[in-house]
């Protein structure tokens, strides 16, 4: 038992901290909270089935084009829903503008590929007589993904002139736009980044949570409660609460199961925002006198 | 001449008078089409079922109006796809009964679309025909119009109970299903039905159909003692990862339950062929093998689609089967009773015995569910062959 909650656990969670980022990545380069970050976690499956269940590609290829296509939805996400209404930000029309992309999204991908679950390949031949089949891929690919995409922006964000430059537009966008900051353009690129990261939760969790348009949902739901509980705009604390959420979430099947297994779920989040409004890892924000 | 109030209402009472009395009616309205209001979903999330039953619908209309039509007259299927969409069937229906005056309406064909069309074709007491298993839809003093050639949802649970309690003799049964409401519903009907029966229910759980790991639900049904798995559920997802885990688990208990068990949609999300092993759907007797053969009736039917090269290959049997039972039941009422609205109902009122392909349809005025119990059985999901599946063990033939 104890095994399958922390495999299970820890992969599960894994897919909800990436999401969690992909919120983050996003919310710290424009201050919008973008609702997309589920569209594209369920875009990375069912684009991944496509590319290599339908169409017959090797499944690099079929990778290499999922981040490309999220980027590209990532882009499209900042000129569509997030520029047009920076200006009022105060109003939160982020949250009717980016909801009602991801809401088209999703229509369409139910309209042309079906509302029923399909099947994701298996990515990496593994012989499963091998001794690196002892823990199965679809457990520790979404692992492996979190982990390489925590490194991989601390790694941009402390060692990298490009990072700092993202971490002064989060920091303050006034004062680094008058350092000279191209913050337009830095704003562009995190989209970007966050486009990558939400394919990518999606298309390493895809053989757990298959190929799927119903995720976008889940994904929204589950991936902002590691946010929540981690912080906003902290990367680490939303690994932090993503992996717990995961844990938690499956003991909670193992010793509750059925619906009141989510009911446990959404009573400790509740719980945690109440005693902790500003999530576990983040700081009480100070009240101008 | 200017035409006075008085003459228009003494016009209107001989014409009156004359229609009461029998008069012949103009020669042009022996000549039009019957129509039929037809309400598939053809598209949408539903459609698979609707795709399937219009394949038949349209067979036996063209058969019959290749044949000469009714005394004549030809049938009219006026379709509206419903898109299975609850208000598109609503919009629909409007159109067929008051503007298009059909003289019958064969659907909607789901019952999600049927929940909400019956009340309004009932209230502009049109007769209706359809094949939707939700139990509530059939009442004859709600909608004394209104017919099942199908069985209903109690039908299919007690169908499913029979073959694990009475057929495979096991006792201690898992019950559970997703959290919708035909899901949670199913359970709480089913599960008093089975303890009747003599069984005992060791585990029942409404299960989120989204959660990815239903290892600790199947550990806790193992340690509950449990001999089979009752699943209900239309959703292939949720279906697939319960034969996964038991698979996986190498437990060897059978899966009995819903049609969705037997779909090509949770075929494809299988890890391996072999867990569709010892799971076993609900269908139909007269479509399903029987010692390697399908009943005479089907037999033929699937002979006559063979020869009108109808493609059936990518649907089920019973889908086209249903469709074609459907639109002859109506030609054959036309026929004997005409068009006028009572007289229709007055003739589906006696129907015993229909011998449809999918069933055998038997109403009255106090029941117009007409599937007998009986030829509800269940089948090996893992036989599909031209449509149909095999009959599953234990059944005398």
């Amino acid at each position: 038992m104890l095994q399958s909650i922390v495999s299970y656990g820890l992969a599960v969670g894994a897919v909800y901290a990436l999401i969690g980022i992909t919120y983050n990545v996003m919310f710290s380069a424009s201050r919008v909270f973008s609702f997309t970050a589920g569209m594209l976690g369920m875009l990375g499956g069912v684009l991944g089935a496509l590319f290599i269940n339908k169409l017959g590609m090797n499944a690099v290829l079929a990778f290499l084009l999922v981040l490309a296509a999220g980027a590209v939805l990532g882009v499209i996400t900042e000129i569509l829903t997030v520029r047009p209404v920076l200006k009022s930000i105060e109003q939160h029309l982020y949250v009717l503008s980016t909801l009602a992309f991801a809401l088209m999204i999703q229509q369409v991908v139910a309209i042309y590929w079906g509302t029923e679950a399909q099947p994701f390949p298996v990515l990496v031949p593994i012989d499963p007589n091998s001794a690196l089949s002892i823990i199965d891929q679809k457990i520790w690919l979404p692992v492996l993904a979190c982990i390489v995409t925590i490194v991989g922006l601390e790694l941009l964000y402390r060692r990298t002139l490009i990072g700092r430059a993202f971490l002064a537009i989060a920091e303050d966008s006034y004062a680094a736009r008058a350092l000279g900051l191209p913050e337009t353009q830095l704003r562009i690129a995190s989209y970007a980044i966050a486009g990558m990261i939400g394919v990518l939760a999606g298309f390493t969790g895809a053989q757990m949570l298959l190929a799927y348009f119903g995720n976008q949902a889940i994904l929204n739901f589950y991936g902002f409660v590691p946010v929540a509980l981690g912080g906003m705009g902290s990367n680490r604390g939303a690994v932090v609460g993503g992996l717990a959420l995961g844990l938690f979430q499956q003991a909670a099947n193992f010793l509750v199961g059925g619906i009141f297994a989510s009911v446990a779920v959404f009573a400790v989040f509740i719980v945690v925002l109440l005693l902790r409004p500003e999530g576990l890892a983040g700081a009480a924000a100070a009240r101008r006198v | 001449m200017p035409v006075s109030r008085r003459q228009v209402l003494a016009g209107s009472a001989v014409s009156a008078a004359a229609l009461a009395s029998g008069f012949p009616a103009p020669a042009i309205a022996q000549n039009e089409p019957i129509k039929i209001g037809y309400l598939p979903a053809l598209t949408g999330p539903s459609s698979s079922t609707g795709v399937g039953i219009n394949r038949g619908t349209q067979l036996a209309v063209e058969l019959v109006n290749k044949e000469g039509g009714i005394k004549g007259r030809k049938i009219e299927l006026i379709s509206r796809d419903t898109q299975s969409d609850p208000t598109k069937a609503v919009n629909a229906v409007a159109e067929l009964t008051q503007r298009a005056k059909a003289s019958m309406i064969w659907g909607p064909l789901n019952s999600g679309e049927a929940l909400a069309a019956t009340p309004l074709i009932a209230r502009d007491k049109v007769p209706m025909l359809h094949p939707c298993w939700v139990d509530s839809l059939i009442d004859v003093k709600k909608y004394p119009m209104s017919f099942r050639i199908a069985p209903t949802n109690t039908q299919v649970g007690k169908g499913a109970n029979h073959y694990v309690v009475n057929v495979l003799k096991l006792k201690k049964v898992a019950v559970i299903s997703d959290t919708t409401g035909y899901g949670t519903d199913s359970v709480n009907t089913y599960v008093p039905m089975l303890k009747a029966m003599g069984a005992e229910v060791v585990y029942t759980n409404h299960i989120d159909a989204a959660n990815p790991d239903l290892k600790p639900e199947l550990l806790r049904m193992q340690s509950a003692g449990a001999q089979a798995i009752m699943p209900w559920s239309v959703n292939a997802g949720f279906l697939s990862r319960i034969c996964n885990t038991r698979g996986a688990m190498n437990w060897d208990v059978p899966i009995v339950g819903q049609t969705t068990l037997g779909s090509g949609q949770t075929k494809a999300l299988l890890e391996k062929p072999e867990y569709w092993n010892k799971v076993y759907s609900n269908n139909f007797r007269n479509c399903c093998y029987i010692g390697g053969k399908l009943p005479p009736r089907a037999a033929e039917f699937v002979e006559r689609l063979k020869k009108d090269k109808v493609e059936f290959g990518d649907t089920l049997l019973w889908w086209v089967a249903l469709g074609w039972d459907g639109a002859m039941m109506m030609a054959e009422t036309f026929k004997n009773a005409g068009t006028k609205n009572d007289d229709i109902v007055a003739y589906m009122n006696k129907v015993k015995g229909w011998p449809g392909i999918y069933g055998t349809v038997t109403w009255t005025p106090e029941q117009h569910n007409g599937f007998p119990d009986q030829e509800v059985v269940m089948c090996e999901v893992n036989s599909l062959k031209d449509g149909a599946f095999n009959i599953a063990p234990g059944y005398s033939s």
